[in-house]
């Protein structure tokens, strides 16, 4: 706005004011959306302290609603869902996996449980959140993480022992008379239990596939105990596991089965595995299912 | 009157001669770790004269084993400069400020480098030179500070002393009429330490970026402890529980007798919340639960996975978690499918493989048996030659695993062989 030289200082300032209360307001990006919203036009009809408030509470509701967005700060997080981002498993699993549960993942071997877990941590910490995850066999492979765009920073991974044999998990009792894999497992349990107490990460998970029969050890009241600490939080618990091991009234448990695997051509030496492909049931009676696929290049 | 205090020789402790200044008086200019300005004002009742008080000044740095040079002045500038320039005591009298300065060199003015530079090609060599010089004349080439100079050279110094703000140690100690054992009564007598060592943080704005504890024991000896919170803290009750869970890792080993604790300050942090951003976890909370997760994270079993720069498969680092901010326009398009994720096995499990035309047929290792189905590969890898050569062919396989030791049914596997030393190993699961 340019001031005119032939009128008054006075005249100025009025003129200046009346054109203050007239101007369409804010030249955000936001009121233009929340113009379009309202189906009117950034013009004197919006201009009020009232109705710029109501569009961006409009905004601020709108955005609530998208699963993927990170929380606003002082949002309540407890009622929306962790979703993984891979679309048929969250219509699997209406969501996602529920905040302030016991989930579960299990399935066998080459079934997708890790890649459905790397998946589920990706969408976690690429919003800026923090997941946890509980290994107590040493599994993990930080390069299959990054490549399923994991956010290693944010990732806290507590490893169990070194294996003392070359068979990838210490056999056998020791000398000194305590079992090594029950004492694992105790401990990674306990971790779990700080861990979601913590209230700090939104995903924590506990990979005991590959120790079906050192996790029957346990007593069943772990999980029961697990289920309370995280049940006011909105952290999301997550147990990887060869078959069903717990999940409460409100979580979901994802059953995985292989479904064989594809390669890019007859065998030979230009050969590649293209992708894993498994069955994905949600709920313990088998409702939904979907057909998943992990890309292996 | 202003006394300057200066040591010629290299110092063996950088603040020895701030700590013989500050023996005579508090205001202390302190220029880290010489010359030393002191203002001598009132000093004159205990020394009845200045050549006594300088003299005195000369004993106490020698009975610090200090080569001290002392000048005593009226004005700030003349002190400083003649206690550099001339050794053992000097006194200039009121007023004769500028023929004490005239003969030094021009260098010990502490101008700038451009100044001092200019003033040489003037052909200007001592303080008095630059005294000489017309005011007005001098204000014309240099600006403001021509004039400023000139009178700085005639010793007319119109700055006041700042007096260098001593040291603060946040210590506090609690000496204990009867030893404690035990984590509950040391979890109070700890409250009653920490809580006015942290008021005295937050009075300074600080918080405590470590915290030295130093327990006394019964029997005469210091159980001494560090703890170093990936953030700064002012609160007390984390502090407490970090203590606490640190004396549960390493406990003492006698009753303790008398508790000392020592914080390190650092100004404590603002932060601009966003309303946009995802909320981002209390640093002490953080700090708390690492410290709980003590026995993982202090042997490398907890922390961050980090790759690293190298073409050997399975490399990583694990480092401390500590989760900065998350940068803006971090977030990208996730991908359309979930990948395949190896689970390791480490070590990678050494197998007895039969091939066909160079194709892996059977493969056996612990807890893993079976035909293979499919086989994609090889694909060679190598590198290091330099120091750790490693060279493998990689396989990843479909196993129709065989009934008996679980797992039974079928899987698919990596495989490599070694080929620096002919045998086959199974890396991880595809899962």
């Amino acid at each position: 706005m340019t001031l005119r030289p032939d009128i008054t200082r006075g005249e100025q300032k009025a003129k200046l004011s009346m054109s203050a209360a007239t101007l369409p307001v804010l030249p955000w990006t936001a009121f233009d959306e929340a113009s379009r919203v309202h189906g009117s036009s950034t013009g004197p009809a919006v201009a009020s302290v009232a109705e710029r408030k109501r569009a961006l509470e409009e905004l601020l509701r709108a955005r609530r609603l998208q699963a993927d967005d990170p929380p606003l700060r002082g949002e309540d997080q407890g009622r929306r869902p962790l979703a993984t981002g891979v679309a048929e498993l969250d219509a699997l699993l209406a969501g996602g996996f529920p905040r302030g549960e016991q989930n579960e993942i299990h399935g066998p071997a080459s079934s997708g449980r890790t890649g459905v877990l790397l998946a589920l941590l990706a969408h976690t910490t690429r919003t800026g959140a923090l997941a946890a995850l509980v290994d107590p066999l040493d599994r993990l492979d930080p390069a299959s993480a990054a490549a399923a765009g994991v956010d290693l920073a944010r990732l806290l991974w507590l490893r169990g022992p070194r294996p003392r044999g070359c068979a990838g998990w210490p056999s056998g009792a020791s000398g000194g008379g305590e079992d090594p894999q029950a004492k694992a497992l105790a401990e990674a349990t306990a971790a779990v239990a700080t861990l979601a107490g913590s209230g700090l990460f939104d995903v924590v998970a506990l990979d005991l596939a590959g120790a079906d029969h050192e996790r029957r050890r346990l007593p069943s009241t772990t999980w029961l105990r697990l289920q309370r600490l995280v049940e006011d939080t909105t952290t999301a618990l997550v147990l990887v596991a060869d078959g069903h091991v717990a999940c409460s009234p409100g979580g979901r448990a994802l059953a995985l089965e292989p479904a064989g695997l594809r390669f890019s051509g007859p065998p030979g030496p230009a050969c590649l595995l293209t992708a894993l492909t498994a069955r994905a049931r949600a709920g313990r009676h088998g409702l939904r299912t979907a057909e998943l696929a992990f890309a292996a290049v | 009157m202003y006394g300057g205090l200066h040591a010629p020789h290299p110092l063996p402790d950088a603040g020895a001669l701030v700590a013989v200044a500050r023996s005579f008086t508090p205001r202390v200019e302190a220029r880290t770790p010489t010359p030393v300005l002191l203002d001598l004002s009132g000093l004159g009742r205990l020394w009845p004269t200045p050549q006594e008080l300088g003299r005195a000044l000369l004993d106490a740095a020698a009975a610090r084993a200090i080569e001290a040079q002392v000048a005593l002045a009226f004005s700030r500038a003349t002190a400083l400069v003649v206690a550099r320039a001339c050794p053992g005591l000097t006194l200039v009298p009121a007023g004769g400020e500028a023929a004490a300065l005239a003969p030094l060199p021009l260098a010990l003015l502490e101008l700038q480098a451009e100044q001092q530079e200019l003033l040489a090609r003037w052909g200007l060599r001592t303080i008095g030179d630059l005294a000489r010089l017309p005011p007005a004349a001098l204000a014309a080439r240099l600006g403001p500070d021509g004039p400023r100079l000139v009178h700085l050279a005639c010793g007319e110094d119109a700055g006041i002393l700042v007096p260098t703000p001593l040291p603060e140690r946040f210590e506090t100690t609690l000496e204990l009429d009867w030893p404690v054992e035990g984590r509950e009564p040391l979890a109070f007598l700890l409250s009653r330490v920490l809580e006015p060592l942290t008021a005295a943080l937050a009075a300074r704005g600080a918080k405590a970026t470590a915290l030295a504890v130093e327990l006394g024991l019964v029997d005469a000896t210091t159980h001494a402890r560090r703890l170093r919170p990936a953030a700064p803290s002012g609160d007390a009750r984390t502090w407490r529980t970090l203590v606490l869970l640190d004396l549960e890792a390493h406990p003492p080993r006698d009753a303790i007798a008398q508790i000392t604790l020592r914080a390190e300050p650092t100004p404590a942090r603002a932060a601009q919340f966003s309303l946009l951003d995802p909320a981002q976890p209390a640093p002490e909370k953080l700090a708390e639960t690492l410290a709980r997760l003590h026995a993982w994270t202090s042997n490398g079993r907890g922390g961050s996975p980090q790759l690293v720069d190298t073409h050997r498969p399975g490399a990583f680092a694990v480092s401390s978690f500590a989760p900065g901010p998350l940068p803006r326009g971090r977030r990208e398009a996730a991908s359309p499918l979930p990948r395949v994720a190896l689970r390791a096995y480490r070590p990678p499990r050494l197998a007895h493989v039969l091939t066909k035309a160079g194709v892996p047929s059977f493969v056996a290792a612990p807890g893993l048996r079976g035909a293979v189905a499919a086989a994609a590969g090889p694909w060679r890898v190598s590198g290091d030659w330099w120091d750790e050569a490693f060279s493998r062919e990689e396989w990843d396989v479909a196993l129709e695993l065989r009934p008996g030791r679980a797992p039974a049914g079928s899987g698919a596997f990596r495989l490599f062989l070694d080929r620096l030393r002919g045998e086959w190993f199974v890396e991880g699961e595809l899962d």
